[in-house]
């Protein structure tokens, strides 16, 4: 195949987002039929700085993994340090991660969606989700004092309380977050806008979800029955009756209504949260030293399990703190998703499993019998993309 | 007796002294060890007879004379059992597990770049995470890489500098 195929560059330079990745396909005419990937542009060496630090001070290192789910990360951190420590958070701050957690969800579909439109063309819907989400980064700001990076999160509970008038404001904003989804989803269901980009593109099959360790939305619009906070409960979830949303579409669309469903399911688990919610403490005083000691924490980010492994060893630093994100774990089902598919797709599908993903900066085209190299910009592959489906 | 029971006694009676200190830490946290021979046959085992399906992750963690590397790997997506194994750091040598969980192929490779580990048969092992002018040879995640010489390294823009 090699006389045929064309390598077609993609990335690095995602500057709006955490993830710049760069890839590498393979492609024979319109087929994507290999892809090579190449990720660390922004490696900024966190676990090896959290060994050179304080627990505490890893707190505000975990918080900075991500600028989508900062608050995810924080849990699975402070999880892990409470087992180290053998300290059980107070039940009312459970709840308070819970609430924190599931509006972080919420914020992170609903900014994905408007993402995904983009990438398919339709910037009317990604200016009115946008505009929508901003009702939830207004309930984070109310709950925390921050629209991101909320600093909710401390070892041995949580830093702010939530009183009743925060609480009336915050089911106020979940009514009209409702209302605006169901609308959304009500409309992609039957857009022929919507349909003709998504169905049956990006497909990764049931078997393939599970032999290459997808996580998150991803595998479960594969109809894979996973979610971390069910299978393994942490903070109140084993309190909170909720369902794992599962499509079996394996596609682009699957995975945009697994998501806008999560956002409904997200507000009712927020709305049971704020019910169930017991009275008490918010936090219990820790020592800052630790005896050696490993705990495994898991926690559902918004793009799928989330994972650290902390290992102390009597000093107030960690020995070891490893962290994997959900994002590296759905990258070997991203490469199979596009291998056998269109160029013209390759953005939504890229897009499709949420890598922290906003727009790739430059495209490099090379055509390996010539050697000549051509630049694309992102844009410019939207806009062959468009094009492309336009003629078709 | 709990599913992590079940589990510890198959593990038990399959492998006896093969897999050692097979503890349950508390509900769905299992942690055993093993060696660097017996490490794919109990892999295999987990994968196919007690349906361990997802890998979660793979850690490495330098020792001093020694690399650790721990398998995460988990049931249903409840129980996460972590099996670990040393290699020696002169030589730090391990079978790759593509073949048994393909999603280990970019773990192995962050691993390879971080701590120099080779996996044996991993088909990609080209720099993940580092830059590609990083000199050969340091790798970061080691203790005996200093900050001080990581900032340097960083400063002077990699090798080619």
């Amino acid at each position: 195949m090699s006389g045929s195929t064309i390598k077609v560059i993609i990335g690095p330079q995602h500057p709006a987002l955490k993830e710049p990745e760069r890839f590498i396909l393979e492609t024979e005419g319109e087929y994507v039929v290999d892809v090579k990937v190449r990720i660390g542009y922004i490696h900024r060496g966190i676990e090896k700085a959290m060994e050179n630090r304080t627990y505490l001070q890893g707190l505000y290192l975990s918080e900075r993994v991500c600028g989508i789910c900062s608050d995810a990360h924080t849990t699975c951190y402070v999880q892990g340090v409470e087992e180290l420590l053998g300290v059980e958070p107070p039940p009312r701050s459970r709840f308070i991660r819970v609430v924190v957690a599931e509006l972080e969800r919420i914020h992170s579909h609903l900014l994905w969606l408007g993402i995904a439109a983009h990438e398919i063309g339709f910037d009317t819907l990604f200016m009115y989700v946008w505009r929508d989400r901003e009702v939830v980064m207004d309930l984070l700001e109310i709950v925390s004092g921050n629209r991101v990076n909320y600093a909710t999160n401390t070892i041995g509970g949580v830093r702010r309380d939530l009183n009743g008038e925060r609480i009336q404001k915050i089911l106020k904003g979940l009514k009209v977050l409702e209302d605006r989804t169901k609308e959304y989803l009500r409309m992609i269901e039957r857009e022929q806008t919507v349909l003709k980009r998504t169905v049956d593109v990006g497909i990764l099959s049931r078997s393939d979800a599970i032999k290459y360790g997808a996580v998150g939305p991803t595998v479960r619009a594969s109809g894979v029955k996973r979610d971390v906070r069910a299978d393994d409960p942490y903070a109140a979830y084993d309190e909170i009756p909720f369902n794992v949303i599962v499509e079996d579409g394996c596609d682009c669309l699957a995975r945009i209504m697994v998501r806008g469903r999560e956002v409904l399911e997200s507000i009712q688990i927020i709305r049971e949260a704020l019910k169930r919610m017991p009275e008490g403490e918010i936090r219990v005083r820790v020592k800052p030293r630790i005896p050696p000691a490993e705990a495994l924490s898991r926690v559902e980010a918004p793009r799928g399990e989330l994972l650290y492994f902390i290992r102390s060893n009597g000093t107030d630093n960690p020995e070891r703190c490893k962290i994997r994100t959900p994002t590296l774990a759905n990258i070997p089902s991203l490469c199979k998703m596009l291998v056998g598919g269109y160029i013209a797709d390759v953005p939504i599908v890229l897009a499709g499993i949420d890598p922290c993903f906003a727009c790739m900066d430059r495209v490099l085209v090379i055509d390996r019998e010539k050697g000549e190299a051509k630049v694309w910009t992102l844009d410019m592959l939207r806009r062959y993309g468009r094009e492309w489906y336009r003629k078709r | 007796m709990s599913r992590e029971e079940e589990i510890l006694e198959k593990i038990k009676e399959s492998f006896g002294d093969d897999v050692k200190n097979i503890t349950i830490k508390r509900s769905r946290r299992m942690f055993a060890e093993t060696d660097a021979k017996h490490l794919k046959e109990f892999l295999r085992y987990a994968r196919h007879e007690l349906e361990f399906d997802h890998l979660s992750a793979i850690t490495g963690e330098d020792l001093g004379d020694e690399i650790e590397l721990i398998y995460h790997i988990a049931y249903q997506n409840a129980i996460e059992l972590s099996i670990k194994i040393k290699v020696p750091k002169e030589d730090p040598r391990i079978a790759t597990i593509v073949d048994l969980y393909p999603s280990a192929g970019i773990y192995e490779r962050e691993v390879h770049d971080l701590l120099g580990v080779v996996f044996d048969g991993n088909p990609d092992l080209s720099p993940l995470l580092l830059p590609d002018n990083w000199p050969k040879g340091v790798y970061p995640l080691r203790k005996d890489v200093s900050l001080e010489e990581i900032r340097e390294i960083l400063e002077k823009g990699g090798e080619k500098g």
